[in-house]
């Protein structure tokens, strides 16, 4: 089962990454050629910056999933093994606690925002730009348990 | 006090392996609580959004995916076949293409780990191929990779000066000269080191090759060309010359070269965004953290304190240095400068020093931090190409790191090498 949460997981994750730098990149030299051209696109600024929020958080679940986060693994890597098991815990404990308020904050965020919209972009509503903020904190938590159990079956095997 | 226990429950959290990104977070939401209770916590996913969505630092992932477009449509390789054709022929050959190639693709790329993978994973087995040592390949290619991230453009140049809310393009632009001088140094050290150890160089001399490795990376030569040109001469912003890079690479790789490797190009891309993410998540919940401790005016009263002690510029600079340096020993560069560099900015403004030249002084301080374990990312890619142990190679690496501190020390205390251009042409 967690093999194949993270192969979903995953997936979807990598499809969404891909496309948000690669509509990220089109953008920005889709905005040098109109202001070049001396059509300064008026909404172009702020999708730019919101692409990469969106990458951001959602990126984030990502390198959630490959461990990829920077930390400062060296002391707790020396510590004997059922004290490195007792970080491991405060680890997962610290990450979820944040992300789950992050989430639960995120999706309280949304319903006070209902009925707004862009300022550059009318037509688009704010629930949808933050939406990124509740949507991948949650997947967040779903990556790090997923990443996690396949770091204490690897470790079980090695002891 | 709480401003005291908020910073020890900060670095129990990092010590204790939590990510920094998510430490941070926390210790600002802990913060947040003792100081108004629960009412500011609907703020947390605003201030968290609103921190990631910064305008300038686009430029990141763009930079990142113009490298991985060069590694992947074969940029990097006729680089390195033109620097090759070109000083070769010296005695340590392959150290010198290896620096000078990194410096060239430090034009383009703008990160030291993906300059390390894209030259390291060809130069290093040639390197070995040819009998040097894999500690020396490791050592040289790790070195270059951290000079080449003030030469512009580069990542944590423009992490910087968001951070200091000063101008990337003046920071480009001091990277130039302290750049070029660096890697001149190293390429001399590496010399010295060939002669002693009897490394052989890599080819003859012949015109005949440079001119054909000449025609062949011609178009790849364009690149920096379109990017700095743009960026320099004021036509588009940092921003917007990390988007020309990303066009210009894929139309060089996919029209000019025909090479382009779509399954390599969307595993970098993917690579490449974890990079991003992982940096803009620390950007993201550092502002949590940095809203709590402007409210407290951490950074004024940390400036008063420190100038109460020492007003002289130069020790001062010393002093941050030295700070920087053991940071760098335990951080990565972008999470040191995220962490640290708004919070000293009001003591280096008051100190009278150039937030440019200061930028240069903490990129190039930090970026020798990449060579100095436990936590040096570009050595460790290094190692783990050259399947060297990391301190066999730190022990070769000394005498690369102490030019990487010469220049330094250079550019700390004579601001004219880093600032000349920017004073003749910006000011």
């Amino acid at each position: 089962m967690p093999r194949r949460v993270r192969v979903l997981l995953s997936r979807f994750l990598e499809i969404a990454v891909v496309g948000i730098t690669a509509s990220l990149a089109l953008l920005v030299v889709v905005g040098v050629i109109s202001r070049k051209a001396g059509y300064s696109l008026v909404w172009y600024d702020e999708v730019a910056a919101i692409l990469l929020a969106w990458l951001t958080f959602y990126g984030a679940a990502l390198a959630a999933l490959h461990r990829a986060h920077l930390g400062f693994p060296n002391l707790v890597r020396r510590a004997p093994l059922r004290v490195r098991r007792g970080f491991a815990v405060l680890r997962e404990v610290a990450i979820i606690g944040f992300f789950a308020l992050a989430a639960w904050m995120g999706f309280e965020l949304l319903a006070v925002l209902g009925g707004t919209f862009l300022v550059s972009l009318p037509w688009l509503p704010a629930r949808v730009v933050y939406s990124a903020i509740p949507v991948g904190a949650a997947l967040f938590i779903v990556a790090e348990i997923t990443a996690a159990i396949d770091a204490w079956q690897q470790e079980r095997h090695a002891s | 006090m709480t401003v005291l226990w908020i910073v020890l429950g900060l670095l129990a959290l990092v010590l204790a392996d939590v990510p920094i990104a998510v430490a941070l977070g926390l210790s600002a939401v802990v913060a947040m609580a003792l100081e108004t209770g629960l009412r500011d916590m609907p703020n947390v996913p605003l201030t968290l959004f609103d921190g990631a969505v910064k305008f300038s630092l686009i430029a990141v992932p763009l930079f990142i995916l113009a490298g991985s477009i060069m590694n992947a449509s074969g940029i990097s390789r006729r680089l390195i076949a033109l620097t090759s054709s070109l000083i070769g022929f010296v005695r340590g050959g392959l150290a010198m293409v290896t620096i000078g190639t990194s410096l060239f693709f430090a034009e383009i790329s703008g990160s030291a780990v993906a300059d390390v993978a894209a030259l390291g994973s060809v130069l290093i087995p040639s390197m070995k191929r040819k009998g040097y040592t894999k500690e020396f390949a490791a050592a040289v290619t790790s070195s270059a990779a951290t000079l080449a991230v003030i030469i512009p453009p580069s990542i944590p140049m423009i992490l910087y000066a968001v951070m200091a809310g000063t101008s990337v393009v003046e920071l480009f632009v001091a990277g130039i000269v302290p750049g070029v001088f660096g890697g001149l140094l190293l390429m001399g050290a590496a010399y010295r080191i060939a002669i002693r150890r009897g490394f052989p160089s890599d080819t003859a001399f012949q015109w005949a090759r440079v001119k054909s490795a000449f025609r062949e990376a011609a178009w790849a030569l364009l690149l920096p060309v379109i990017i700095l040109g743009g960026i320099f001469s004021g036509w588009v912003t940092a921003t917007e010359g990390a988007g020309l890079a990303v066009v210009a690479a894929a139309a060089i790789g996919g029209l000019v070269y025909r090479e382009l490797d779509w399954k390599r190009l969307r595993e970098s891309t993917v690579e490449g965004s974890i990079q991003t993410a992982v940096v803009m998540l620390l950007v993201a919940t550092s502002a949590l953290l940095g809203e709590y401790l402007t409210a407290m005016q951490v950074p004024q009263k940390f400036a008063e304190q420190l100038l109460a002690f020492t007003d002289s510029q130069l020790a001062i600079l010393a002093l941050l240095n030295v700070f920087f340096l053991l940071i760098g020993l335990f951080l990565h560069s972008a999470a040191a400068i995220i962490l640290v560099v708004p919070i000293v900015m009001p003591l280096v403004s008051q100190a009278g020093i150039d937030p440019v030249h200061f930028g240069l002084v903490v990129t190039l301080n930090l970026g020798i931090g990449q060579q100095t374990p436990p936590v040096a990312s570009v050595l460790l890619t290094a190692c783990s190409i050259a399947k060297a142990g990391i301190w066999d190679v730190s022990r070769v690496n000394v005498v690369f790191i102490s030019v990487l501190l010469f220049v330094l020390l250079l550019v700390t205390y004579v601001p004219a090498i880093p600032m000349a251009l920017v004073d003749l042409f910006y000011r």
